[in-house]
């Protein structure tokens, strides 16, 4: 414990000089502008920005503190449009809409705004220091993974994510496979073959991940953008008092402390992100209320039960991805990407390798959601004046930024048109309800799940008996297979249920 | 339909590349898996998963109007000559090119889209080239005038 305290001095050490806590507010406000406008969420902030810290040539620790503040801030800045335009700016504010934005109907903007600025930062606070008291324990515990171990607990990884998202089993599943089969482009480097080349001589190293990421999520976004070009709405204006009052906090402060314990716990597990701990913070809290609620009509403890579980989740699921090196998120795939960029090696022994990194980051979250509470209460204003940017003007900016953040790693122009490409593919797939983040997570993970599958068969020469041999990796399997299947079964039961409760109710 | 079409087109690349994968063979070898074995393996469950989407009854596809999808395909060969255009023309001139016929899709008017062009190429260029130190191409004819 006290060796966990001292790291974590060292870490404000890092995250305090002043360049990083500069890098740090400009990922802040960045993240929360990201997040507020529709259809750009963490992942494509975090995409952008990570070629272009590259080519800027951060060190490591200034980049990934960068990208944490820009994905903590993304988590504030959902949450403006959902209250003022009843438009989730991220994923992970859905549920906000659902109470916040008739508040703001009811002239009740300010107090919205302010009390889930609050929740977010009490689940980020919360979540942080589970962080720092779990992710060391995790990390120790880890180390004693063998090949075998690793290879099984991806294949979990991946059964959650695609276990989890959308509704269809085949999609999900050929997501994660294609993302599989992509990351075995490029030369083998234990044998050197030449797998899936083409006599392409771009291909040789593989398919960059900043391509594929870029393509999937931003250059598919402006597609898609075009699809769902919605125009007219114009934001509810902040009118009245901008605080909420004594009363509306005594009968949110325990929602939020709920919220911020389960959503952290529902982050930490692998595939469970921020979309579903607010959905089931936001149920059990309008459950919890019994009968003197208005919950649906703009009640208080709606917008701080989804914001506190949102930004808690958003940073447990970074404990998966530093203690593991097994993201758990689309997010946090492309942290992950953004350590590789960088030459090192996720996993478990990234805290005792790169403590600076490991606990700088931790220490620039608690910083950056200070600066984020600071910044959201009083400049709520200036960040409403975002949501006025046309979307004739946002969309060429998106693809143009995309671009340069492309042309920043290798700068050629085959990766361009590459990325374009799989944009355009991406684009078919998001309209065919393919999940996307499966696809990462498959390409992420590819090439160290072959590796380590490839390492447990050398070990055992060939038997494959070694991946079900130990107690862990049989939990693990047994993990995996309730994943993938759980969620699915628990729907259907859950469907029944309605249908025969339906039936009785139109016999009686 | 989508689906259907979608899965049939993935069965045949997944037995297309295991036909590919067969030929992956090291020259020699300390382990007893080879390179071929991973790729082959997803590649397996990925032709079950194309069939199993086949398969699948429900289809939640929702294609956009016909009218939209045109402007779309538009747009992404606005999107695919841009990326053709990026190093040959210079980041500016190319981004001017893409940002007024884009722009233009979302419902600007002429005036707009020039404006949003200009003062995007300008802008980000001098953002990012010149603030941010992450280098984009001049072109030659931006570098003939910088000398």
């Amino acid at each position: 414990m006290d060796g966990t305290f001292s790291l974590l001095m060292q870490g404000f050490a890092v995250a305090g000089t002043p360049e990083n806590l500069m890098i740090a507010l400009i990922g802040c406000f960045l993240g929360t502008v990201v997040g507020l406008l529709p259809g750009l969420g963490p992942i494509n902030g975090v995409a952008i920005l990570l070629p272009i810290a590259f080519a800027m040539k951060l060190p490591p620790e200034s980049a990934l503190i960068l990208l944490c503040a820009v994905y903590a801030g993304c988590e504030y800045g959902g949450r403006i449009s959902a209250i003022l335009l009843n438009v989730p700016g991220d994923a992970g504010a859905v549920m906000t809409t659902m109470d916040g934005y008739p508040m703001a109907k009811k002239g009740l903007a300010g107090p919205a705004l302010s009390m889930s600025a609050v929740a977010s930062f009490c689940g980020a606070l919360v979540a942080t220091t589970g962080i720092v008291l779990f992710a060391p324990i995790l990390a120790e515990w880890a180390i004693a993974f063998g090949p075998a171990e690793y290879f099984v607990l991806m294949v979990l990884a991946l059964c959650c994510l695609g276990g989890l998202v959308g509704d269809s089993l085949p999609k999900a599943a050929i997501a994660c496979l294609v993302g599989l089969l992509l990351s075995t482009v490029g030369i083998d480097s234990n044998s050197g073959v030449y797998r899936y080349t083409f006599d392409a001589l771009h291909l040789q190293d593989g398919i960059p991940f900043i391509v594929i990421v870029i393509g999937l999520f931003a250059v598919s976004e402006v597609m898609l953008m075009l699809q769902h070009a919605h125009s007219g709405v114009e934001p509810m204006a902040i009118t009245g008092r901008l605080m909420f009052n004594m009363k509306e906090f005594m009968l949110a402060k325990w929602t939020m402390l709920r919220c911020s314990l389960a959503g952290f716990f529902i982050g930490v597990l692998p595939g469970a992100g921020a979309t579903i701990a607010s959905a089931m913070c936001y149920a059990s809290e309008r459950r919890m209320a019994g009968k003197d609620h208005d919950f649906g009509n703009g009640d208080i403890r709606g917008v701080a039960a989804p914001e506190a579980a949102n930004n808690s989740s958003a940073n447990g699921s970074l404990v998966p991805m530093l203690t593991l090196g097994v993201p758990g998120s689309g997010t946090t795939a492309v942290m992950i990407g953004a350590l590789t960029l960088y030459n090192i090696t996720p996993g478990p022994t990234l805290f005792q390798e790169q403590p600076v990194i490991v606990w700088g980051l931790i220490a620039s979250l608690f910083i950056a959601n200070v600066m984020l509470l600071a910044l959201n209460i009083p400049l709520i204003r200036v960040f409403v004046k975002f949501l006025s940017i046309p979307t004739w003007l946002l969309v060429p900016g998106v693809a143009a930024i995309s671009m340069v953040g492309v042309y920043a790693v290798h700068g050629n122009t085959f990766d361009l048109i590459l990325g374009t490409v799989i944009g355009g593919i991406g684009y078919l797939l998001r309209v065919m309800n393919f999940p996307i983040a499966p696809f990462i997570l498959g390409f992420v993970l590819g090439d160290m799940m072959e590796q380590n599958l490839r390492r447990a068969l050398s070990i055992s020469d060939g038997e494959v008996g070694v991946l079900f041999a130990s107690p862990i990796s049989i939990g693990l399997w047994v993990g995996a297979l309730a994943m993938l299947i759980g969620p699915r079964l628990f729907r259907l039961i859950e469907q029944r249920r309605h249908a025969a409760a339906e039936a009785a109710g139109t016999a009686g | 339909m989508s689906e259907r079409i979608f899965g049939g087109i993935l069965l045949i690349v997944s037995i297309a590349g295991i036909w590919i994968a067969r030929g992956f063979e090291a020259p020699f070898s300390y382990e007893p898996v080879g390179p071929r074995a991973f790729p082959m393996l997803i590649l397996a469950l990925l032709g079950i998963s194309a069939i199993a989407l086949m398969l699948e009854r429900k289809s939640d596809t929702a294609w956009a109007s016909p009218a939209v999808l045109k402007r779309i395909g538009l747009l992404f060969l606005v999107v695919l000559a841009y990326a053709w255009l990026f190093d040959k023309l210079g980041f500016i001139l190319a981004t001017v090119l893409m940002v007024i016929p884009a722009a233009r899709f979302f419902g600007a008017n002429w005036t707009q889209a020039a404006a949003g062009g200009v003062g995007l190429g300008a802008g980000l260029f001098i953002l990012f080239d010149r603030l941010l130190d992450v280098a984009l191409p001049t072109g030659l004819w931006l570098g003939n005038i910088l000398g």
